[in-house]
């Protein structure tokens, strides 16, 4: 291996970064407000909770690829959209990407949730209820805090798998770090070197925000007993 | 007379076929400390759960300090206007579960000043000074920043009925407050429900301590299959009472003396 070509990879692939943490963020971020919204839906009604189902159902039953495409390239063959004023958006592949990773993660972030609250134990709920809590009270301080607390390290894989999947979005022509690794393999037919340095890229991405979540559920588990802690549920 | 601070009205309720409570009337005046006392299966978890509406009554008028709610039957909705003030009537009440049910996110003195901050929405400093006098009164002054899980059974329910006064509430419920404890950790649960009779709080207790209830009480009820069996100040119930069945209870509670 070529260390001197690996060296000037490097800060090449390293240009991307900006773009694939962008994507995380903005999808991540749209993702759980998304969930948020679905887990309301899924309390209010039979229909909502029908609806946020099946949405689950399908952004977590077919291939993110597979739905970047249908909205990158299949969204322009509805002239409605294409004469639309969201179209100068619409047709970005960058809002595509942010579209497609969005409405993935918030199909599994609203799984995730919904198993954290699951896990609320209706003693602490009855007891906000008997204080004469009113609902959204209830929610900010006694569910949604307790609920984060259970989802978190189901969370904390699913933010890593959307960093790895925002590769994806280099077939849509975005130059993130991947983009750029395939177009500097094109040049120098060098691809163990170029992917590889990639791959250390996302992996140092990777084990920070594993670090960082395993730090966030230690500092909001105080609460557990000594003995439990890091016991399998 | 002192006046009334909480008053059930031919109450009824049933979880499906089966009818738990079948009309009672219990009235609690300021002062009262008033003991029930059943066999389990005899509604009395269910008669206490229906005073702040963790149970909904099927039937019967529930009044708390100056609130009063009238239901009509089985399956009732509630108006917005009506849930609100099952909230405002909740807020008059302190009630302390078998179970605790302590917020495990929260330490002691958080879990303590939730309501009046959060709820009441009372001065932070106000809420805070208060909170650590509740601790104090219920002898864990110095648990103040333990997490539940830290805590003892025992420890845990002081402080969730250091929680339950610190809402300034009008009456205290107890639902079996020791029953979920080791045995050595329910004198310092009773000597703290003991010192609040004797300030002089309106309590009303579901208990199987029937010498405890003997000693606290001013009033006590023997509830069977739903009705109120025996009622009358403590000397009658537990140990004279009119009803034999209530005779029976009694003295199998208190275990073969003779």
């Amino acid at each position: 291996m070529d260390l001197a070509f690996i060296a000037a990879v490097f800060p090449k692939l390293l240009a991307g970064l900006p773009l694939t943490l962008s994507l995380a963020v903005l999808s991540l971020s749209g993702g759980a407000i998304l969930a948020l919204l679905l887990s309301g839906l899924r309390a209010s009604s039979w229909l909502g909770a029908q609806f946020a189902n099946f949405y689950v159902y399908i952004f977590r039953g077919t291939p993110l690829l597979i739905q970047i495409f249908l909205i990158y390239y299949g969204l322009a063959q509805f002239p409605a959209l294409r004469h639309s004023l969201l179209w100068p958006l619409l047709r970005e592949p960058y809002v595509c990407a942010v579209l497609a990773l969005m409405l993935n993660d918030a199909a599994y972030t609203s799984e995730i949730l919904r198993g954290g609250l699951r896990a609320v134990s209706s003693g602490a709920i009855e007891a906000a209820k008997v204080a004469g809590m009113s609902r959204p009270t209830m929610l900010r301080r006694i569910v949604l805090p307790l609920a984060f607390r259970q989802a978190l390290p189901a969370y904390g894989a699913e933010v890593t798998s959307m960093v790895k999947a925002t590769s994806l979005a280099s077939v849509v022509t975005l130059m993130e770090v991947t983009g750029l690794a395939r177009a500097e393999v094109s040049q120098s037919y060098r691809a163990i070197e170029v992917f590889l340095c990639a791959a250390v890229i996302y992996l140092v991405l990777v084990t920070l925000i594993t670090r960082l979540v395993h730090w966030l559920e230690d500092r909001l588990s105080t609460h557990r007993s000594p003995a439990l802690d890091r016991s399998p549920a | 007379m002192n006046p009334t601070t909480v008053r059930l009205t031919n109450i009824h309720k049933s979880f499906g076929r089966q009818e738990v409570l079948r009309g009672i009337d219990l009235e609690a005046r300021d002062g009262d400390v008033i003991s029930i006392i059943g066999s389990s299966g005899s509604g009395k978890s269910t008669l206490l759960r229906c005073i702040p509406f963790l149970e909904i009554p099927d039937q019967g008028e529930v009044t708390v300090g100056d609130e009063t709610i009238v239901l009509t039957g089985a399956g009732h909705r509630f108006s917005r206007a009506e849930r609100q003030k099952i909230r405002r009537l909740r807020g008059q009440i302190g009630f302390v579960f078998q179970s605790f049910n302590l917020w495990p996110h929260m330490t002691a003195l958080q879990n303590v000043m939730e309501v009046p901050l959060h709820v009441q929405g009372r001065p932070r400093a106000e809420c805070r000074e208060e909170a650590e006098a509740m601790l104090a009164k219920v002898g864990l002054a110095d648990k103040r920043d333990a997490w539940p899980a830290h805590l003892s059974g025992g420890q845990q329910q002081r402080v969730a009925i250091a929680r339950a006064l610190a809402s300034r509430p009008r009456a205290l419920l107890f639902d079996e407050p020791t029953s979920a404890l080791d045995p050595e950790l329910v004198g310092e649960v009773l000597r703290v429900i003991r010192a609040l009779a004797e300030e002089g709080r309106t309590m009303l207790i579901v208990t199987h301590e029937m010498a405890f209830a003997r000693e606290v009480s001013s009033h006590a009820i023997y509830l069977h299959e739903g009705r109120i069996e025996e009622a009358g100040p403590p000397q009658q119930v537990f140990l004279d009472p009119v009803s034999e069945r209530c005779r029976r209870f009694v003295r199998g509670q208190a275990g073969p003396v003779d």
